[in-house]
């Protein structure tokens, strides 16, 4: 990133290469939607190209292109607030025929599921599981990025599980 | 199953039941959710299901992304380096001005940032010029008008693999030098070769290589940068020289831009250069 920075613009293709899957999927568990995921992670890497000057030599790159990432996602979703009924009417129509597609595969069928029950939790608490089941960060990392403490970064995620257990199983709180 | 009772005692592990299930807790705190686990089929249930949860999580599919997200990107990419080249194309000292905009913020006003930001990179470019001029000009006083070149082709020719002076003012030398060579037997083309060829800095071979454009008519200018591209490792300067090989329609450049095109060390935006240039000589 430091060439980058240095308006070296060619290893940004490196850059893209190594983090457009991982921001990809970031981003599809988040918004739930295959196009969406699409526009938001080029979106991403705009921002990384206009905004390189403020990347700051020798901060850790994935912690800040994961920064542009929840920013990127939170305009999304304030957005989408601002336009709430047709965003869930598309949700329904999508969760709907995403269902009756994938009825066959037991596992994709839990892979729906979750989607379905992880679409239900409100976005902090979906985002913190994203970032610590699907996208492997540690407590302490996603501390970094909430700006509070891994103690307080682990109890917010055991919430979260909690609260997305008992939508799955739909369990009696 | 769903409506057995929480006693007083769930309430109490109920906060170290995912920790359980990861196997982080103390051996101490591991015995008491045990022991209450024996009685409790409420908080069986739950960790059962935070099993089954984490086991689905950890399955899930890494999906991968549509593939016209590469073509945008690369799109996305091209627009912000012909943006870079612009103001370069009017003087490439721009391209090394260390300006660091800490004041543009992700806003809707993006585009009247950008545009402050690219006037301050030319203001930034004239004062940088301005501050130069009159250094480079007392060096050519100095000399007579036949060696003019002499002391500054020493500077930027004498060491070229640990240069003394720092990679801007070496920029600024290779555009003026380049700037005033009229003719085309001038020695500064194969200075400016030199540097091309051998320059630390990617930026001062670029400058060289859009120096060495202006003096094409030198016969030995094509052959150079047919000869540089196969030792050129940095992407950029590979692009530039395609860009240029093509432009000059030089022939003797497709057994490089073949060899490049197929090279798996280079980078897919070299490789498709190499591609589309060759079919342009053709």
């Amino acid at each position: 990133m430091a060439a980058v920075h240095a308006n070296d613009l060619a290893q940004v293709v490196l850059l893209f290469e190594r983090y457009k899957s991982p921001l990809f999927n970031f981003l599809y568990r988040l918004s739930n939607d295959y196009e969406t995921s699409q526009d938001l992670t080029q979106t991403v890497f705009e921002r990384l190209l206009k905004y390189r000057a403020s990347y700051q030599l020798g901060q850790p790159f994935k912690a800040w292109i994961y920064h542009l990432a929840r920013n990127v996602y939170t305009h999304y979703w304030h957005l989408g607030q601002k336009m709430r009924t047709t965003d869930v009417l598309e949700e329904e129509r999508q969760g709907g025929l995403g269902s009756a597609a994938f009825t066959q595969m037991a596992t994709l069928e839990c892979e729906q599921a979750l989607q379905e029950a992880m679409a239900l939790l409100a976005p902090p608490e979906r985002e913190i599981l994203v970032l610590h089941r699907f996208q492997g960060f540690s407590y302490e990392e996603i501390a970094a990025m909430l700006g509070c403490t891994a103690g307080a970064a682990k109890v917010k995620a055991h919430r979260a599980l909690k609260a997305l257990r008992t939508i799955y199983f739909s369990e009696q709180p | 199953m769903n409506s057995i009772p929480a006693s007083a005692d769930c309430l109490d592990v109920a906060d170290l039941l995912v920790d359980y299930t990861e196997g982080t807790l103390s051996p101490e705190q591991t015995s008491r959710v045990t022991a209450h686990m024996a009685h409790c089929l409420r908080c069986q249930q739950h960790v059962a299901h935070t099993c089954e949860l984490a086991d689905i999580m950890a399955a899930i599919r890494i999906v991968p992304p549509p593939a016209a997200l590469d073509a945008a990107l690369l799109a996305a990419l091209a627009q912000e380096t012909d943006q870079l080249k612009q103001p370069a194309g009017a003087g490439s000292e721009a391209i090394v001005v260390p300006l660091n905009p800490t004041s543009v913020h992700p806003t809707s006003s993006g585009w009247w940032l950008r545009i402050a930001a690219s006037l301050l990179l030319l203001a930034a470019g004239m004062v940088l010029g301005n501050h130069w001029r009159p250094l480079s000009s007392a060096t050519v006083a100095l000399s007579t008008p036949d060696a003019q070149a002499a002391p500054r082709f020493q500077a930027l020719v004498g060491n070229l693999t640990a240069p003394t002076l720092s990679a801007s003012q070496r920029l600024l030398l290779v555009s003026e030098l380049a700037a005033e060579a009229q003719t085309s037997g001038d020695p500064v083309v194969q200075a400016l070769i030199n540097t091309l060829n051998f320059d630390p800095n990617p930026n001062v071979r670029l400058a060289a290589g859009k120096g060495l454009y202006r003096l094409r008519a030198d016969p030995r200018v094509a052959e150079a940068f047919v000869q540089s591209l196969t030792i050129q490792t940095d992407p950029y300067v590979q692009i530039l020289l395609i860009e240029l090989l093509v432009e000059m329609r030089e022939q003797r450049a497709k057994p490089e831009l073949e060899r490049l095109s197929r090279r798996p060390d280079a980078l897919p935006v070299v490789r498709q250069e190499a591609k589309a240039g060759l079919g342009q000589l053709i």
